[in-house]
């Protein structure tokens, strides 16, 4: 699998997309690990491998309650991300890499979130006086200014997490594989009609 | 559905897009309360503007049912109810919200959705049963929108009894109980299809076992407890993927 710069550039902002999906707008799902898997995948021209990873994160967002103050993983630009370090390579050692690799983007992205909460509140104590006074363009402006803050994490995060998987592609996967390699003595293809 | 209605449902997909610690969904709580609002500060500007500043204070619930309180709280500023019981309103409304629609969203439909869509996937009906497993969540959420907008209008102040006498808090744990059982028949699905080893017959017939146990706890469902339900639908599941290699 080679990814061009069209598809890199799709890729993040597909990553983007869902990375706001998950708290700003519009909360429809796009989020799940599952669907940002499998968009990736598409993109890349291998669903397959966007399937396989999306399944097995899926797994560990069932546990996920993203309910009031609580800090929980962004899955979205971390499957975006585990599906590049994935296509391509053997699924025996690629799925456990990606999803390791997902799993501490994702907790990146629930810091990140946090980040922008904080960042949220001191632009609403800037407001106060517009806010106290009930100016429905304070009220606006604040909310553009969260939305747009989440689109510029999302993409921050999507970018980290697609550089990180190149890099990792690069190093780790041939290291990794050759390794499992030598112990089944001999690398079996992936099997592609599981899903 | 009047242009004002809609333009607040639709802002209210951004209800939590500047959430913070601070009032949390509050300002797109207040975001969203503008279109209804602007007969008042047609007919009373005074009222408005103290309409405007409580609209956008702190507030919490459900994302998918803030409909329900966004409805209710305006209604309330139109039937001129005093400001200190606007205030209880506003401060009772956001843990029964956020306890239903945690209960019926977060905990019971998504899990449900995404287990109906790896079962789906795993059983090869094509990638097509992710679209169709998002649009069907989404109109469910859209609908569900729609309907706690109009309740909390229709009702103000008693929106408390209005919620408890409709089917949300009916219909909730059934929700989760389903999320279990389709679960407990994703899991071995799923991890047998991961490892290539099961045939197309033991995907529908695993899925299918967790489906029909939860046809069960309906009927059931005082004498057997969910957890007992999807242990149930699990073993059965990993029986049958096991009996088919």
């Amino acid at each position: 699998m080679t990814a061009t710069w069209l598809t890199l550039g799709m890729l993040l902002i597909w990553g983007t997309v869902v990375g706001v999906d998950l708290v700003s707008f519009p909360q429809a799902l796009l989020s799940r690990p599952l669907v940002a898997s499998a968009g990736a995948g598409f993109l890349l021209g291998d669903p397959v491998s966007g399937f396989s990873v999306g399944v097995v994160l899926e797994l560990f967002a069932l546990d996920v309650l993203p309910v009031g103050a609580a800090r929980y993983p962004d899955y979205g630009p971390a499957a975006v991300g585990a599906v590049v370090l994935a296509g391509g390579g053997p699924w025996m050692v690629t799925l456990g890499l990606a999803t390791l690799y997902a799993l501490l983007v994702a907790g990146l992205g629930g810091w990140s979130l946090q980040v922008l909460r904080r960042a949220n509140g001191r632009a609403l104590q800037r407001s106060a006086a517009g806010l106290a006074a009930g100016q429905s363009d304070t009220v606006s402006a604040l909310l553009a200014r969260g939305i747009a803050g989440d689109v510029l994490r999302s993409f921050t995060l999507t970018g980290i997490a697609l550089a990180l998987a190149l890099q990792a592609r690069q190093i780790v996967v041939p290291v990794a594989g050759a390794a499992a390699c030598r112990r089944a003595s001999g690398c079996r293809t992936p099997n592609r009609s599981r899903w | 559905m009047n242009r004002g209605s809609l333009r607040a449902l639709l802002r209210l997909l951004a209800v939590q897009g500047a959430w913070s610690y601070e009032r949390m969904t509050g300002i797109g709580m207040g975001y969203a309360a503008e279109p209804l609002l602007e007969d008042l500060q047609a007919s009373d500007p005074a009222r408005h503007a103290a309409a405007a500043v409580r609209s956008a204070g702190f507030f919490n619930s459900h994302p998918y049912l803030a409909g329900i309180a966004l409805g209710a709280l305006v209604r309330a500023e139109y039937d001129q109810v005093p400001a200190n019981q606007l205030e209880r309103l506003r401060a009772a409304l956001p843990s029964p919200l956020g306890a239903l629609g945690d209960q019926l969203f977060w905990v019971g439909l998504v899990p449900s959705v995404m287990s109906l869509i790896m079962l789906g996937l795993a059983a090869g009906v094509g990638w097509w049963v992710l679209p169709a497993g998002l649009l069907g969540f989404n109109l469910f959420r859209i609908a569900t929108g729609v309907w706690g907008l109009h309740t909390g209008l229709r009702s103000g102040a008693q929106v408390g009894a209005a919620i408890g006498d409709s089917w949300l808090p009916r219909w909730t744990p059934r929700f989760g109980r389903m999320a279990l059982l389709l679960v407990g028949a994703a899991l071995p699905v799923v991890a047998a299809v991961e490892l290539g080893g099961a045939t197309t017959v033991a995907r529908w017939t695993a899925g299918a076992s967790g489906l029909a146990v939860l046809g069960l706890s309906w009927r059931l469902e005082t004498r057997f407890s969910p957890l007992r339900l999807s242990v149930l639908a699990l073993m059965m599941a990993i029986v049958l993927v096991g009996v088919w290699p």
